[in-house]
């Protein structure tokens, strides 16, 4: 992406508490308008990414920048962004109204004009009405959607919200997300969003970016980073996956062909470099296979196998497949359409589905 | 607030809190401290004799250490525990000792309870001989319990009842849930508590000064050293020593409570309940609270009496010519005097305190630790000492254009300093740095928002920063001795001119008002801060 | 505030005083502190008096002296002078007294000596006996109290057989035994006098004094911290007698006189109370001004009504029933003495009778 179109731009930024490292020269860049996300498990250093482009933390090294302008010197409240809190953080001593008006307030908007702002953006997040309440007469997610109104108000450059939703329940979450996925192509405002919920990161984002051990270990857009994971730790983190060893026998113009078990499969070739004889692991996804009684006739790779576990998802079916000496995971969709299957069954695979990570 | 240098105006503030800090802190006890020079505590030291006083002090302070935290304990289980009647009317009482000045008490305790006492000689025929530590030990227990029992009470009341309810629930007895399950709990609360009382008893000076006859403690030997043996590079050395064993006590304190050291005397109950008591133990702590009850009432009864009669004991006849002469002329100055002068310090110190707070507990600024130290010193310095400080300090000529008042003003907002400090940095603990975040992240600059959220949202703090300020300055009479001049006279200085008159009639009739004055202004507060009165439990 | 215009109007007046002196039509400018009454600029504004008397006295006595003389007074009273004198002392740098006065010579001394006080001979001391003022006029006596026994009427007849002590040696008699209080000798003048009498009552043999003090003990119930407040100890019967100041005493005797009775032993010591002028006063007028007026018999007899006190004057009549320096045995009281060597016989008592 050309430097111009980059909002912020993450280079080379290091921090440390005490003797730990928390971000270890990690760089990327969010374009304009564009919905980013920071995803990894706890402690990976995503969180601290964000508060330091927040600046409640100063990086040890490294540089960012909002706008094309270096902002590390810059305190907070100059920095053109607004944070939306995991816990919320609402004001308790004040209404949802004056919670609303507050960075109004700071910024000196009049009167008449703050009461309009305030008021158009409770009916934006669907809290019309709801302004004189105060915030421990709201419910979970009516709070949330106050803390996310209080940010937007002010019209950020940036907005920058610390797993928003993680402290709702299942179906809010759900309903939620979808929420402010509209919101924000509406504003078309940047947003930099930090989760550990992969299925959040993959439905909301444009872009994702997947931190381990305070490094990003990749970032691309979300279907890159489900089916090209570059390396096992991303393939397991980003959703259940069959990890299978394998090994390179020969390598073609865009194809690979590697042997697992008795099987024998030509995949797509992956940007990471290969050669022939290399050790590798196969990536596929539980969704990837077509499930069918023993016999079926199939096209793409087929694998014979006998079921060994089931488990009903409500949307899918999940079969864990014994296939010579491995379990493997298969998901069946829209289980309540076909009979429940057992005992041996034919599992087929496109090639295409096949991803091959090189380690 | 994460990086000073990019917000000029936190630095700047952090810069000015420090200064004062080592301007009205440091500096003035530096003067004290660095009197006897080396070569000064070195005699002295050698001289020893400070050995005695330094042992009598230890011995009073553990004895009546525990006396106090007895029944003070008692106290406190019963307000907290027990089923009794008549619980509002025991807090009340509770309350009282911490509102008076000490040394009238004490010199009411002897006209009650000593060789000629109206209780123990007119009632009992007994002349007991309450000179000495018997008696100090004595008089300490009955004027400390209040404080130990607000303080147990307190940490008592922090246990979490559903624990109880649970160990009840497994069918342990009530007495064995509070000894199995409440006790270990607050243990850390019930430790500083007994330190901070040790703390009082330690640097008390009223009662051993009145009743302690040849038994030198560390306060009196200080105090005599300079007013009689006009030694003040010998008493600099031995307040230097009470100094450095109460700043022992306090910091081990600190560690135990991680800076909850105030007392939140609540009108409401709490809104879970705890598991009742047999009838039986109700019954028995009622009968004990009456008691302490009944001594504490005897003592202020005895000053009110004092107040509306001739000569008390010896001519019971009523007049209130005692009370015309408190507001005669410009005899009810002193009162005034006292009214603003604590007043205004209590507002500038709850409020001082909690930014000091903030900016020490939100920090991450280097060397907060030593501000955090110096922030909690003046707790361990005796009023006398931090009065006299004041005096070698400020008492300058080109400081004449500062009215006298400013200074006993100043003295009293840092000397108090400590309280609310905890209270704020214990208030700031409880709230999620997320909120100052919020406000910060929404345009405003740090000390924005801490006036617009963080100041807000501890009230509870900043009621317990004013009303212990307040409630020590209006007690304290060694913090002004020295500083005090005609207009600035305040009502204890004027009940210390009158006991030492044999005023005995005015000067409780002063403090009857004193004492009444202190009360209807903190109702007044409470109905103004719309809340409970909290009060931390400490005095000079 | 005050202070300064105080000495605004000070240095005027001082200038006008030399520009008259350097026409020469007024007798050649003296030496100051040696500017005599009756050529000084008449004193005018306001003093900052520190008083060790009791508050009635000091209520009484300043009243008239602003009547006297126009000049003001903002009294701080502290009934203990070594308060005060610790507060003068502290005070150095920026002083806000200009009058120390009450409290016994003992507490003036050493303010004097330490360079903290301002000399006058004041003319209305002229006549004051030599003893009872320090040679180059850093303080000057004007009282006199002398030291006595408080017993109480009915525990003297109920425990002690209504005797009163003659001598301080009848102290010594078991039948006192944890009868008596002392004022405190460390933390009280009174008491520290006490020991000195007996010092000087021996000829100034320590070892005797020192013997006496140690057999008193046992008999000792107490030792009181303030004067004051062991009258009022007796007066409520916590013991049968005291030493003490006969003025106090008979004040209390005056409340009641079937309670308490005063005697004076023989051979017994005496103070001297003494004004000063504190060094860096901002009202030199007005504090000589003070000084003298003081020493008139006006104010002698005054002090002499309100607090029973003798006056250093011979022209003014003792309070009724008060004793005088001749109607009793006095010690040879060496005050210069007493003074210099408080700290030691003060140590000295402590470790004989063991008190630490």
């Amino acid at each position: 992406m050309s430097p111009e179109t980059a909002h912020v731009r993450v280079s080379h930024v290091t921090k440390r508490f005490g003797g730990v490292t928390a971000v270890d020269d990690v760089s990327f860049e969010v374009p304009k308008g564009s919905f980013a996300t920071l995803l990894g498990p706890s402690g990976c250093g995503k969180t601290t990414t964000l508060r330091m482009i927040a600046g409640f933390y100063d990086p040890d090294l490294g540089d960012i920048e909002i706008g094309g302008r270096r902002v590390n010197n810059l305190p907070v409240h100059r920095r053109g962004t607004a944070m939306v809190f995991q816990d919320y953080a609402l004001f308790p001593h004040m209404t949802v109204r004056d919670n609303v008006a507050y960075g109004l307030r700071v910024a000196h908007v009049s009167g008449p004009d703050r009461t309009r702002r305030v008021d158009e953006t409770l009916a934006f997040v669907g809290l019309g009405g709801l302004g004189d309440r105060w915030p421990n007469q709201l419910s979970g997610g009516q709070q949330q959607r106050v803390a996310v109104a209080r940010a937007l108000v002010i019209q950020p450059q940036v907005l920058l919200l610390d797993e928003p939703l993680s402290n709702l329940d299942a179906k809010l979450r759900e309903q939620l997300r979808v929420e402010m996925r509209i919101l924000q192509r509406r504003l078309g405002m940047t947003f930099v969003y930090v989760t550990h919920d992969q299925e959040e990161a993959l439905s909301l984002s444009d872009w994702i970016a997947v931190m381990n051990a305070g490094k990003v270990e990749q970032a691309g857009a979300p279907w890159e980073i489900y089916y090209h994971p570059r390396t096992a730790f991303l393939a397991d983190f980003v959703g259940a996956v069959n990890l299978v060893p394998a090994q390179v026998t020969n390598l073609a113009d865009g194809t690979a062909t590697v042997s697992f078990g008795r099987h024998r499969a030509e995949v797509r070739r992956p940007e990471a470099s290969l050669r022939a004889g290399q050790d590798v692991r196969l990536c596929v996804r539980p969704e990837s296979f077509t499930i069918a009684p023993e016999g079926t006739v199939a096209s793409g790779i087929s694998l014979p196998g006998t079921i060994v576990r089931r488990a009903f998802l409500g949307d899918t079916m999940r079969y864990w497949v014994k296939v010579d000496d491995r379990e493997w995971i298969v998901d069946q969709p829209d289980p309540g359409g076909s009979a429940t299957l057992d005992g041996p069954v034919s599992l087929s695979l496109r090639p295409d589905r096949v991803h091959v990570i090189a380690e | 607030m994460r990086s000073l240098r990019r917000e000029p105006a936190l630095l700047l503030a952090l810069l000015a809190v420090t200064a004062l800090v080592l301007l009205f802190v440091v500096y003035p006890q530096l003067q004290v401290v660095l009197t006897p020079g080396p070569g000064g505590y070195v005699q002295y030291l050698q001289d020893g004799t400070w050995v005695g006083p330094l042992r009598n002090s230890i011995q009073l302070t553990l004895l009546s250490t525990t006396t106090a935290v007895v029944l003070g304990f008692i106290y406190a289980y019963a307000m907290v525990y027990s089923n009794m009647r008549w619980k509002p009317f025991f807090r009340l009482v509770g309350i009282l000792p911490l509102l008076s000045p000490p040394f009238v008490v004490a010199a009411a305790y002897t006209l009650l309870f000593g060789a000629r006492g109206v209780i123990s000689y007119g009632v009992f025929g007994q002349s007991p001989n309450i000179y000495g530590l018997n008696g100090v030990w004595g008089v300490q227990t009955i004027a400390f319990f209040p404080f130990a029992y607000q303080l147990i009470a307190d940490a008592l009341s922090r246990s979490d009842p559903r624990m109880e309810q649970a160990a009840r629930n497994l069918g342990a007895g009530s007495w064995r849930v509070f000894r199995t399950v409440t006790l270990p709990l607050s243990r850390p609360g019930l430790g500083a508590a007994i330190l901070t009382t040790a703390i009082y008893i330690l640097e008390d000076f009223g009662n051993p000064q009145l009743i302690g006859g040849s038994f030198y403690v560390l306060p009196t030997e200080a105090y005599s050293l300079i007013s009689s043996f006009g030694e003040f590079t010998s008493a600099a050395a031995v307040s230097t020593i009470l100094l450095l064993l109460a700043l022992g006590l306090y910091l081990a304190k600190v560690r135990l409570d991680g800076g909850r050291s105030f007392v939140t005397i609540s009108g409401r109950a709490s809104s879970m309940p705890r598991p009742p008591v047999s009838a039986a133990v109700s019954r028995a702590c009622f009968v004990a609270c009456f008691a302490l009850a009944g001594i504490i009432l005897l003592v202020y009864g005895s000053l009110v009496v004092s107040a509306l009669t001739l000569r008390f004991p010896n001519n019971l006849q009523f007049t209130t010519e005692h009370f015309q002469y408190v507001l005669s002329g410009t005899n009810g100055d002193a009162l005034r005097n006292t009214l603003v002068f604590s007043g205004v310090a209590a507002a500038i110190s709850a409020v001082f305190a909690l930014f000091a707070g903030w900016l020490v507990q939100r920090g991450t600024w280097p060397g907060r630790r030593v501000l955090d130290l110096l922030l909690i010193l003046p707790a361990a310095i005796p009023g006398i000492f931090f009065g006299l400080g004041y005096l070698l300090a400020f008492n300058q000529r080109w400081l004449d254009f500062v009215d006298r008042g400013w200074l006993i003003i100043i003295a009293f907002v840092f000397w108090n300093i400590p309280v609310g400090y905890q209270a704020a940095v214990a208030g700031l603990r409880q709230i999620d740095r997320s909120i100052d975040e919020a406000a910060t992240s929404l345009g405003a600059s740090s000390i924005r928002g801490f006036r617009d959220v963080v100041l807000p949202m501890l009230g509870g703090s900043l009621r317990v920063g004013f009303v212990t300020t307040f409630v020590r300055a209006v007690t304290t009479l060694s913090l002004v001795i020295f500083l005090f001049t005609p207009p600035t006279t305040t009502a204890t200085i004027r009940i210390y001119q009158l006991v030492g008159d044999l005023n005995w009639g005015a000067a409780t009739a002063y403090t009857v008002a004193d004492i009444g004055m202190a009360i209807i202004a903190l109702l007044v507060f409470a109905v103004l801060a719309r809340g409970r009165i909290a009060l931390g439990a400490a005095r000079a | 505030m005050t202070p300064e215009l105080d000495r605004r109007k000070f240095l005027k007046l001082a200038g006008a005083t030399a520009v008259i002196a350097a026409c020469g039509g007024a007798p050649a400018a003296a030496p100051s502190g040696s500017v005599t009454a009756s050529t000084a600029p008449k004193a005018t504004g306001r003093i900052s008096i520190y008083s060790a008397l009791n508050e009635s006295t000091n209520n009484q006595l300043f009243a008239a002296f602003t009547k006297a003389t126009g000049v003001e007074v903002a009294a701080l009273p502290l009934a203990a002078a070594g308060d005060l004198q610790t507060k003068i002392t502290a005070e150095k740098n920026n002083p806000q007294a200009d009058i120390f006065v009450g409290g016994s010579s003992e507490f003036h001394d050493p303010l004097g000596k330490q360079g903290l006080l301002e000399a006058y001979q004041s003319p209305n001391a002229k006549d004051v006996q030599a003893q009872f003022k320090e040679a180059s006029g850093l303080w000057t006596g004007w009282y006199t109290g002398i030291f006595g026994f408080i017993s109480n009427t009915s525990r003297l007849n109920a425990d002690i057989g209504g005797k009163k002590p003659a001598t301080w040696d009848d102290l010594l008699d078991p039948v006192w035994k944890q009868r008596l209080i002392l004022p405190d000798p460390i933390k009280t003048g009174g008491g520290y006098i006490f020991i000195a009498t007996q010092i000087f009552r021996f000829g100034r043999d320590e070892t005797k004094a020192m013997d006496f003090m140690k057999k008193l003990h046992p008999n000792i119930l107490s030792y009181g911290p303030t004067s004051p407040g062991v009258i009022t100890s007796i007066s409520n019967g916590e013991a049968a007698g005291a030493p003490n100041w006969s003025h106090d005493i008979l004040t209390e005797k005056a409340k009641d006189p079937t309670r308490v009775d005063l005697t004076v032993p023989k051979d017994t010591g005496f103070e001297v109370g003494a004004v000063s002028i504190v060094k860096g006063t901002k009202n030199l007028l007005g504090a000589q001004a003070f000084v003298d007026w003081v020493l008139t018999k006006d104010a002698g007899d005054l002090n002499t009504k309100l607090s029973n006190r003798g006056s250093v004057r011979t022209d003014v009549a003792p309070a009724p029933g008060a004793p005088t320096l001749t109607s009793v045995t006095l010690v040879n009281y060496d005050r210069q003495w007493a003074t210099d060597n408080k700290t030691r016989i003060q140590k000295l008592w402590q470790t004989t009778v063991g008190i630490q």
